[in-house]
């Protein structure tokens, strides 16, 4: 018996036990000093690891949730971005008035001279003025792959056209030369397009165009056109006297607003103006069907997403009552265990997210072509993977694991101490 | 079946994990179902109109091209065709709204002979017969807008440069797969009007023509007497049945299809994680009632039959709510309301018990290996075992 | 016996005329009955009973983990009635150990860890604690375990973590259910040996509930419940027991 009492007990005990004492009376006696009873971090991480089939299920099912949510944030986001990305915010577009976008509007090349020479408008080097009327139609074609034709967006420009849009440059093959049925693309739709590769030919209204260039364009809605010489273009369709729209450049903020003030109200003129900005703005609020739609995947999922976590944490919580109980027998308060689980749901959701962005961001620089809603006609855009939209997935994760992590920790706090120490 | 109560009290053991695994299966599925309705349900409703014999006859170069209104005549005349009429998008906005609803100009003589299964009375039908400015206009789009016979609609011209007003004479109706958000008007007044304001080259324009065959059986010789005989004039012809036509704006969305495929596979591999990891949790806090099962003579394969149909059970319980859940949803809420154009939106029968199958597989396979580890544990370890 | 109440008597716990009672679907089962208790410091009391006698309901009264339905439970002269929730949750971290039949260690924390954990509820810095928490673990002997986790440890070795997690707060008063209810003899001993040991050197006062009367016998008083109320006289008891 003294054996054993000897090696409980170490011969220093006396020692030890007098310092321990002191130590821990200034401990109780220091109201100075708030209390910071927090449960430690590790005891949740290390949980949550401990059940590693089950938290894997988990994760795995919160990050498959962030990724689709995130895949059509990324959708609609994409197709807002190339629709809002403006050559310049000084661009201003004029059309007839009533006319929701370019191809079904018309102006006649007497008025579009006398805005061309309106105070205000920007000029190159050279004095040229920064004002251009362009032709827009649409021209049929299939998608690679597909019998079934779309509309496609084709412009025909002139040299100052070019000037408008700098962010345009030819990465492949040459420019079309003038007067001869000839044809630049952008390189997605030079890549979904049937007729659109480099020394294709296509057909358009009756006329055959041979694809002699592919350009860029940094995203945008150009990036969704066919460029050719203005004059062919007409002279194919038969316009003359009018073309669609004018695409000019104000000399500044102030000039801007004076320019779409006069031509609006000028009687000579009498055609609609507006920011390409206010243009492109207009034509994503048409395009909202592919928004609700990613809303309304998020919304659903993410609601579903948080009954699961519910369930893992409930489940998690059934199987350590009396952990908790433990905890709370030993002076953790209820906030202490209420923001521990919280905290250890919240860690299973992040692990989550972490898992569906890195899948968001494997599918890389993902392209798609839909219809705009507003023209009718193909655009092309790049799926927007950017921070914000991770960050927006992320923050569904975080909304998972608060809301579905609360109601059992809620419950972890409610369980009767003595109850939940008695449960096997 | 005589496990059935068993059974029953075993999904109802732990209530708020069957509701909760229950409420996430059925919330996903109603939003796969609902997603795979967005197609489905324009695919039934061409499935279903297809016993009308529709063609649509478009200008070669798609809808921006032109298609003179003289063709009509002719190709009433083909042989097969039982009557046609031009369908021109007028495209105007009303008022100050930026989404268009569709406005055609056509020919109110025909029109409803073409769309035979569309309905309106016969006063008012023969009331805007006689009033070039009248126009007809859907039950669904009428009820939206709150227009009554006798109202004044003024629409500003988008397509065209005119702006045109009418008075509504009647409004139609027709079966669930009609669309009842169109307003109709006579193509003379546009074709009037356009000359009147000098826009003598704009006029004319019957944009498509849609007729109806003689039976099913015509739609092939049809469609190629009138190609072939538009062929060689300026304005070479395309014609495709009116499934071919909603197909081909289906297409024009893109990949949408792809999409909805792609998030639906990534739900439901969440739901089978999710429901896999309940299924497990639930069994492992039984691990001694299963042993006592086996103890007492329960056989390895009634062991794993009665945690399986367990698993179905609660799969079954999201899939009865999301997906049957959804469609009587839809059934009872107008969404023209919420998203014009949607007027047509419903879940179809075939998409509906398609999602109640998936959810009682996502039960059966989230339970298979929870199940399996339970049949096969051993009676003594099982017993034995505490936590 | 008149109860005094006087809060500076030497008293660690004072149970005065206490009742409780459990209401379960709409029956009432009285499981103390007016009991009256008095418990001096250094005092390590061993309280017997058959099932249902009131053995742990005693127990978590003078825990705070309960309210008696009438009556009062002063311990270290405070009258746990006049405390809320969460200054009880305080209290405990101040004034009490908790040894549990079934270990309760946190499986995912080490050894030291689960030591530690009492700590976490002091300002002390982590240093301190950990040095705290490594003394604790000295004093059962389990210095060269403290990086084990519980599942690395035998059933004597988890209870004495347990503990040296009782000790690491210094606690006025160490409350014991069944600790030796779930090991074997030889290891049951070992944890007698080292109460006991720790009720002489440091003068701990321990309430233990045991079913064992080996255990009973290594206490100094022994209280036997019967029906919600002591039926014996304690030294007898204990003596007869021997």
């Amino acid at each position: 018996m003294a054996g054993l009492y000897s090696r409980a007990i170490p011969a220093r005990r006396q020692i030890f036990t007098a310092s321990y004492r002191d130590g821990l009376l200034a401990v109780h006696q220091s109201p100075s000093r708030k209390l910071a009873a927090v449960v430690p971090i590790k005891y949740n991480i290390r949980s949550v690891f401990a059940r590693k089939v089950g938290s894997l299920m988990t994760i795995f099912g919160v990050g498959m949730v962030v990724w689709a949510s995130i895949f059509a944030f990324g959708l609609s986001a994409g197709l807002d971005k190339t629709l809002k990305v403006a050559a310049d915010p000084l661009d201003v577009i004029v059309m007839r008035k009533g006319s929701t976008s370019e191809s079904v509007s018309a102006v006649s090349d007497e008025v579009a001279n006398i805005v061309k020479e309106l105070p205000g408008i920007a000029t190159d080097r050279e004095g040229r003025k920064l004002a251009a009327s362009e032709l827009v139609i649409f021209g049929y074609l299939p998608r690679r792959g597909k019998t079934t034709k779309v509309n496609v967006t084709v412009r025909g420009v002139v040299p100052v056209s070019r000037d408008l849009r700098e962010s345009l440059h030819i990465v492949e093959g040459r420019d079309f030369k003038p007067g001869l049925r000839e044809a630049i693309v952008s390189r997605t739709m030079s890549e979904r397009f049937e007729g659109l590769g480099l020394g294709d030919e296509f057909v358009l209204r009756g006329g055959s165009f041979r694809v002699v260039g592919i350009f860029e364009a940094g995203g945008g809605a150009v990036e969704s056109e066919i460029w050719t010489d203005q004059t062919v273009l007409a002279q194919l369709v038969d316009r003359t006297g009018a073309m669609s729209s004018m695409q000019l450049r104000a000399a500044s903020k102030t000039d801007q607003e004076k320019l779409i003030e006069r031509i609006k109200n000028d009687e000579q003129i009498d055609l609609n103006a507006l920011t390409e900005e206010q243009y492109f703005k207009e034509q994503a609020d048409q395009s909202s069907l592919m928004k609700i739609v990613g809303g309304m995947i998020a919304f659903f999922l993410t609601i579903g997403a948080m009954f699961s976590v519910a369930n893992t944490m409930y489940g998690t919580i059934a199987s350590r009552a009396r952990e908790i109980g433990t905890l709370r027998a030993l002076g953790f308060g209820r906030t202490s265990v209420l923001s521990a689980f919280l905290l250890e749901s919240l860690v299973l959701c992040l692990l989550g997210a972490v898992l569906g962005c890195l899948g968001a961001l494997a599918l890389g620089d993902l392209r798609t072509g839909t219809m705009n809603a507003a023209t009718f006609s193909e655009i092309v855009f790049a799926f927007d993977f950017g921070p914000k939209i991770l960050l927006k997935g992320a923050m569904l994760a975080i909304l998972m694991g608060l809301i579905g992590g609360f109601m059992p920790a809620l419950r972890a706090v409610r369980m009767k101490v003595v109850d939940s120490l008695r449960e096997v | 079946m005589k496990y059935l109560p068993l059974i029953f009290r075993n999904v109802m053991r732990n209530k708020i994990r069957t509701l909760f695994t229950g409420a996430s299966i059925a919330v996903s599925l109603f939003l796969v179902v609902t997603l795979h309705s967005l197609l489905a349900s324009q695919d039934e409703i061409m499935e279903r109109t297809k016993v009308h014999d529709r063609v649509a006859v478009l200008h070669e170069a798609g809808l921006a091209g032109r298609i003179p209104i003289a063709y009509v005549d002719r190709i009433r005349k083909v042989p097969g065709v039982v009557c046609a009429t031009p369908m021109s998008w007028f495209g105007g906005n009303y008022r100050e709204e930026k989404v268009q609803f569709p406005q055609f100009a056509t020919d109110p003589k025909e029109i409803f002979n073409v769309y035979e299964e569309y309905t309106i009375p016969a006063d008012q039908l023969k009331a805007w017969q006689a009033d070039k400015s009248g126009c007809v206009v859907g039950s669904v789009i009428a009820r939206n807008k709150g227009w009554n016979v006798g109202d004044k609609i003024a629409l500003q011209g988008n397509i065209y440069p005119v702006n045109v007003e009418f008075v509504v004479r009647g409004i139609y109706d027709g079966p669930s797969t009609a669309n009842k958000e169109w307003l109709l008007f006579n193509f003379e007044y546009l074709d009037d009007k356009l000359k009147k304001e000098n826009h003598e080259a704009r006029a004319g324009n019957a944009g498509i023509i849609m007729l109806r065959a003689a039976s099913a059986d015509a739609i092939p010789a049809v469609m190629q007497t009138i190609e072939n005989s538009f062929a060689s004039s300026d304005a070479p012809v395309k014609p495709m049945t009116e499934q071919q036509f909603a197909q081909s704006f289906t297409e024009m969305m893109g990949n949408v299809r792809g999409f909805i495929r792609y998030t639906s596979m990534a739900v439901v591999a969440a739901l089978l994680c999710v429901a896999a990891n309940t299924m497990a949790m639930s069994l492992r806090e039984r691990t001694r009632e299963i042993a006592l099962l086996k103890a007492i003579g329960f056989s390895q394969s009634t062991v794993l039959g009665l945690f399986l149909s367990e698993a179905v059970l609660i799969g079954l319980l999201g899939g009865v709510l999301g997906a049957l859940g959804g469609k009587l949803l839809f059934a009872s809420v107008d969404l023209s309301k919420v998203a014009p154009g949607l007027g047509l939106f419903f879940i179809p029968w075939k998409t509906a018990l398609g999602g109640l199958a998936l959810s009682a597989a996502i039960g059966f396979f989230s339970g298979v290996v929870p199940s399996w580890r339970a049949a096969r544990m051993s009676v003594v370890s099982g017993l034995r075992k505490v936590v | 016996m008149e109860p005094k109440l006087d809060q500076q008597s030497d008293a660690v716990v004072q149970l005065v005329n206490v009742s409780k009672e459990f209401t379960r679907d709409k029956i009432h089962i009285p499981v103390l009955t007016n009991t009256t208790l008095h418990i001096p410091r250094g005092d390590f009391v061993a309280v017997m009973g058959p099932s249902g006698s009131g053995k742990s309901t005693l127990l978590n009264l003078c825990a705070g983990l309960d309210r008696p339905t009438t009556g009062q439970v002063i311990v270290n002269g405070q009258d746990l009635n006049e405390l809320s929730e969460a200054r009880l949750s305080k209290w405990r971290s101040e004034n009490l150990g908790f040894i549990f039949q079934m270990y309760n260690l946190m499986p995912v924390l080490t050894a030291l860890e689960n030591v530690e954990l009492p700590l976490m509820l002091t300002p002390l810095s982590r240093a301190e604690r950990r040095q705290h928490a490594e003394a604790s673990l000295k004093i059962v002997g389990l210095e060269d375990r403290s990086d084990h986790y519980p599942r690395q440890l035998s059933g004597g070795q988890e209870q004495r973590v347990a503990i040296a997690r009782a000790l690491a707060n210094d606690p006025v008063l160490l409350l014991a259910d069944e600790p030796t209810g779930n090991l074997d003899a030889r290891s049951a001993e070992e944890i007698l040996e080292l109460l006991q040991s720790l009720n002489e050197q440091f003068g701990t006062t321990i309430i233990m509930v045991t079913h064992d009367p080996k255990a009973a016998r290594r206490a100094k008083r022994l209280l036997h419940l019967e029906k919600g109320t002591f039926v014996h006289a304690d030294i007898e008891a204990l003596e007869a027991v021997r």
